[in-house]
């Protein structure tokens, strides 16, 4: 089994570590969306917080960045 | 001399597109099967009549279209509502207002206690994850985080 950069426990990852772990309540469901994509995922989390994605590692996505 | 029989007549009346019943293949009964070898009808038409068959699947309408005048509606991805509000109001994090803005009925401990349900039955699930090769830290820390809350 590999870690799926665009499955249930990344988007967990990435929502958890963004909105802060007290928010896990909100977290979880957000992570059980079927998001399009990772990026779309992350632009909504950036547009919800203001700020960079949380969590991940390396291959986190920085729309910004790619700009 | 050969006569001049058969083929395609474009006038025959099968080649005539308006020639579509108004009921399409719903206006047939389906119920009268004949034809059967002899003795084996009347067999039939008992057991079909001991097992009525099922009402007829109410026809499919197609999704409606916004009416104009209604404006396009508001993705995950817009940053403010229509009426100018954040995406984020009612949210105890970015802009706008706090979860006391929602009405009580979202913020009910009723809710959070099905959540808490839910959350523990998958907290197995969550764990078993952590042990997935490449598996971030940071989830691993969040999962750590989750059960100390919960159990």
């Amino acid at each position: 089994m590999q870690w799926l950069e665009n499955g249930f426990f990344d988007h967990l990852d990435k929502f958890a570590n963004s909105l802060g772990y007290e928010n896990y309540e909100i977290a979880i469901p957000l992570a059980m969306v079927k998001w399009k994509s990772p990026e779309d995922r992350d632009v909504f989390i950036m547009t919800l917080t203001n700020q960079d994605v949380k969590g991940g590692g390396a291959h986190n996505f920085n729309p910004l960045a790619v700009k | 001399m050969a006569e001049n029989r058969g083929g395609m007549r474009p006038t025959a009346p099968q080649n005539n597109p308006a020639n579509v019943s108004a009921t399409g293949g719903n206006g047939q009964s389906g119920r009268d099967y004949t034809g059967f070898a002899y003795g084996q009808n009347q067999a039939l038409a008992e057991q079909q009549a001991s097992a009525p068959m099922a009402a007829a699947p109410a026809p499919v309408r197609p999704p409606s279209q916004a009416m104009p005048g209604m404006g396009g509606g508001v993705t995950p991805l817009d940053e403010l509502q229509p009426d100018g509000r954040p995406i984020s109001d009612g949210v105890d994090f970015g802009a706008g207002r706090g979860s006391e803005a929602l009405p009580s009925r979202i913020t009910s401990p009723m809710n959070q206690s099905e959540n808490l349900d839910l959350i523990k039955r998958y907290l197995p699930d969550l764990i078993n994850a952590t042990r997935i090769p490449n598996a971030p830290d940071s989830y691993k820390r969040f999962v750590n985080y989750l059960r100390e809350q919960i159990l």
